[in-house]
């Protein structure tokens, strides 16, 4: 099977899909002169050319909603943002129209919109430029959104979410776009909504996705076996909205205990609503509280040292394991 | 099908609304979106539309009369149905529109007619069909309270000893439910004590199994010998191979729970002191001569109640609570008296003990230990000790260690007072004597302080007279 890079395995993804539908195209900052600001749409303009890559200004409100409104005319649109703080200016256009739009015109319009970018803490950014929007988006009836860990799952998952006629948030890092994995040369989709066990384990159940999947979560997994004998299943949830409750729960009726890892703020935080769905279906299941690994609550700092103490490390999951599981 | 039309809110104030008049007779066709009568509001009259086609079967309200929010006005026959039965079930269950709104029936308000067209619930939530561009979401998102009730398990039970609440996690719980495991008879190993799976289901490796509530085991036949012995042992008195198990009471397992806790949590440690009670016994003897009239006989016991109390408050660091993170002292003494019922212990607590005399001891110490007996004692009788004397010198105990009743630091074990052998200058006498031994609770006394406290109580009994000192 083939090796490729995340950003390959997204780029694969737009351009089976463009050659598939002529409606799907790609817009964003620096995606077609530059290449991408981050190489994920290299090649792509040459490919297809200006009328389906082409950069915008530096406007999110503007091109986030040329996207709604040309999903709404039965395009299928993906939009590129270099990163997802920098829809906090373009909100409106997500949450109110984006998401509202098919709901308050009694279903005559369908807005198949992608909307893509770099997510959370990537090193140094700073506070503005770190933000983790997931809890934000995947609050909102009528969005979707997806968050991969794996450049094979990127693929997968991209594909269908370009097929999707609802509104999908897709949530990258900018440091899992290097990432190499195996990605099939045959066409494949993976379904939005369904987790992966990507583990099996039968003592206690990690939660995570995305990013700290990838920078923490496998290492702290391994960690846990090999130095503390604790048999972890480990859960990808892939899609944060609408989320597969029902596999998690499995999971947990079987391992009693639940932690659950995120690089949110933990009040109101992505893993604190997964939280809540998990003791609802699972309360009488659980031998332990469920425990809750988030960055802490302050500023994303700029210093290397204390962005890393910020955020969660290999060692507090291991002890948020060993609390859940008496040790 | 029939189709209620209900007095709509047709203004956020709006709670009643008078029907200035019908637009529909009864037995008339009505189409959607056609107006059908004429409301006034408290701003404004207006016209109100039907939201489904059919013939208008009953007119239940009257034109002139006010209605509340939500009530029946009128019924829709939007079917092949007999108009002139669904008036008939229209107007057996409408209420007269005049009729106080606390009437059952009324209170919950119908549902508006256009609710009646509204699409049907989406069915289970169905991810697979990505590709065809459609996702569900679970239809179990977002509800305030439990639509649905699961099988309840029987509360928790709570212990009587200062009503903490026993801490089980919920899967612990739902095991013991379904086994019919007595919780309250386990010690739980998880955080604050917190009783886990682990405990349930692994009882062997705790200290305290727990009782499970079923009949006991039938008696099994004892294996047959396979072999001859090699030789014959004397005949051991055979006893009728029979076992008991016998389920815990409630006293039981709380006696259990907290004992267990007093000795997992507190470093006990002992001292041992021994009291020359001589002089002490024929002060009793004497007293007790002059009492005889009113019928009261001292005992050893009254004694040691009034030199401890005493005691105390000269030791005063003896004669407190400790909660983990802090101490409390007490200027008054709540003695606590560990006495034994049937199948059980019960530690009366005899209050200010301190201001009594040897009389008021007497009387009170009786009626409450009779009362314990006949577990007749009220709450506030059996807490708020600030120190326990447990004495077992009526079975002729010489000596023992007793386990502290938390929170309190300390407790004193009083043995017989018996003659020995006692060396008085360079003889050997006999004297009465009684060993007295303080477990306490090293986190707040210190060897030292105990000792203090044991030598004045020594010093008390000793010479009774300095009681009064």
């Amino acid at each position: 099977m083939p090796v490729i890079q995340f950003r390959e395995a997204l780029r694969d993804a737009m351009t089976e899909e463009m050659e598939r539908d002529e409606n799907v195209f790609l817009m964003g900052e620096e995606v077609a002169e530059y290449n991408g600001a981050y190489k994920v749409s290299e090649g792509m303009l040459e490919k297809f050319g200006p009328r389906r890559v082409f950069d915008t200004p530096i406007s999110e409100a503007g091109f986030a909603g040329l996207g709604v409104g040309a999903a709404c005319c039965g395009l299928r649109p993906i939009i590129e943002f270099m990163s997802w703080s920098f829809t906090l200016v373009c909100m409106d256009q997500l949450v109110n129209n984006a998401a509202n739009v098919r709901y308050m015109s009694g279903g005559q319009f369908k807005i198949p919109v992608v909307f893509r970018g770099g997510n959370g803490i990537a090193h140094q950014l700073g506070a503005t430029h770190s933000h983790r929007m997931e809890a934000v988006y995947a609050r909102v009836p009528g969005l979707i959104v997806v968050s991969p860990s794996t450049p094979y799952d990127a693929k997968g998952l991209l594909k269908s979410s370009i097929r999707c006629d609802d509104p999908v948030i897709f949530l990258e890092s900018e440091k899992m776009l290097a990432d190499k994995g195996e990605v099939p040369a045959e066409e494949y989709l993976l379904p939005i909504g369904t987790a992966n066990v990507e583990r099996e384990g039968d003592q206690v159940t990690i939660i995570s996705y995305g990013r700290p999947l990838q920078r923490v979560v496998r290492p702290a997994v391994e960690h846990l076996r090999t130095d503390h004998g604790i048999d972890v299943e480990l859960i990808d949830v892939r899609t944060l909205r609408p989320l597969d409750v029902d596999t998690i729960a499995d999971s947990v009726r079987k391992t009693n205990r639940c932690v659950i890892v995120d690089e949110d703020w933990g009040y109101c935080g992505m893993g604190s609503g997964i939280l809540y769905k998990i003791q609802k279906r699972c309360f009488d299941d659980l031998d332990a509280p469920i425990e809750y690994v988030h960055s802490d609550e302050i500023p994303v700092p700029f210093s290397h040292p204390l962005e890393e103490a910020m955020i969660p490390s290999v060692d507090r999951i291991v002890s948020a394991v060993k609390e859940a599981c008496y040790r | 099908m029939s189709v209620d039309i209900t007095m709509p809110q047709l203004s956020d104030t709006m709670t009643e609304g008078t029907l200035v008049k019908w637009l529909k007779k009864e037995g008339e066709q009505v189409k959607s979106g056609e107006k059908i009568a004429e409301v006034e509001t408290d701003k404004a009259v207006m016209e109100m539309e039907c939201f489904d086609a059919g013939v208008v079967a009953a007119l239940v309200v009257p034109e002139g009369q006010k209605a509340a929010v939500g009530s029946l006005l009128a019924v829709i026959a939007t079917g092949s149905e007999n108009p002139a039965e669904v008036k008939q079930k229209a107007l057996s269950r409408s209420q007269p529109p005049s009729a106080p709104a606390s009437t059952k029936g009324t209170a919950a308000p119908r549902k508006p007619a256009l609710a009646a067209a509204a699409a049907p619930a989406p069915s289970s939530p169905n991810f697979a069909s990505a590709s065809s561009g459609e996702i569900h979401e679970p239809d179990e998102i977002g509800h305030g309270a439990t639509r649905q009730r699961q099988a309840a398990f029987p509360p928790l039970p709570h212990p009587d000893n200062g009503g903490r609440r026993l801490r089980v996690s919920p899967l612990a719980r739902r095991i013991a439910a379904r086994q019919n495991i007595d919780l309250s008879s386990l010690s739980g190993s998880g955080p604050g004590g917190r009783i886990v799976k682990e405990d349930l289901v692994n009882p062997a490796a705790r200290s305290s199994p727990p009782a499970v509530m079923t009949p006991p085991p039938l008696p099994t036949a004892p294996p047959a010998p396979t072999a001859a012995p090699a030789f014959s042992a004397p005949p051991v008195q055979a006893g009728n191979g029979e076992q008991q198990v016998i389920p815990l009471t409630k006293m039981r397992s709380a006696i259990a729970r907290s004992l267990l806790a007093s000795k997992q949590n507190i470093p006990h440690y002992y001292e041992t002191i021994d009291v020359d009670v001589e002089d002490l016994v024929n002060l009793r003897v004497k007293l007790n001569e002059m009492l005889e009239p009113e019928k009261i006989r001292l005992s050893i016991g009254d004694f040691i109640s009034k030199a401890v109390a005493s005691a105390l408050l000269r030791n005063p660091a003896v004669n407190a609570t400790f909660d983990g993170a802090q101490i409390t002292r007490f200027g008054d003494v709540h003695l606590g008296m560990a006495v034994s019922i049937p199948d059980g212990l019960i530690v009366p607590v005899l209050r200010n003990v301190h201001l009594m005399g040897l009389k008021e001891i007497r009387q009170r110490s009786v009626d409450l230990v009779d009362r314990a007996r006949a577990q007749r004692l009220k709450q506030d009788e059996m807490t708020g000790g600030t120190f326990t004397v447990s004495n077992l010198g009526t079975y002729g105990i010489r000596e023992f260690a007793a386990i502290i009743n938390p929170p309190q630091v300390g407790i004193l074990a009083v043995g017989a007072a018996e003659k020995r052998p006692v060396v008085r200058g360079d003889q050997i006498v006999a004297r009465t004597m009684i060993s007295l031994t303080l477990s306490a609770d090293h986190r707040v006394v210190d060897g030292a302080t105990a000792a203090q406290f044991l030598r004045t109580l020594k010093t008390l009994l000793e010479q009774p007279g300095m009681m009064l000192a």
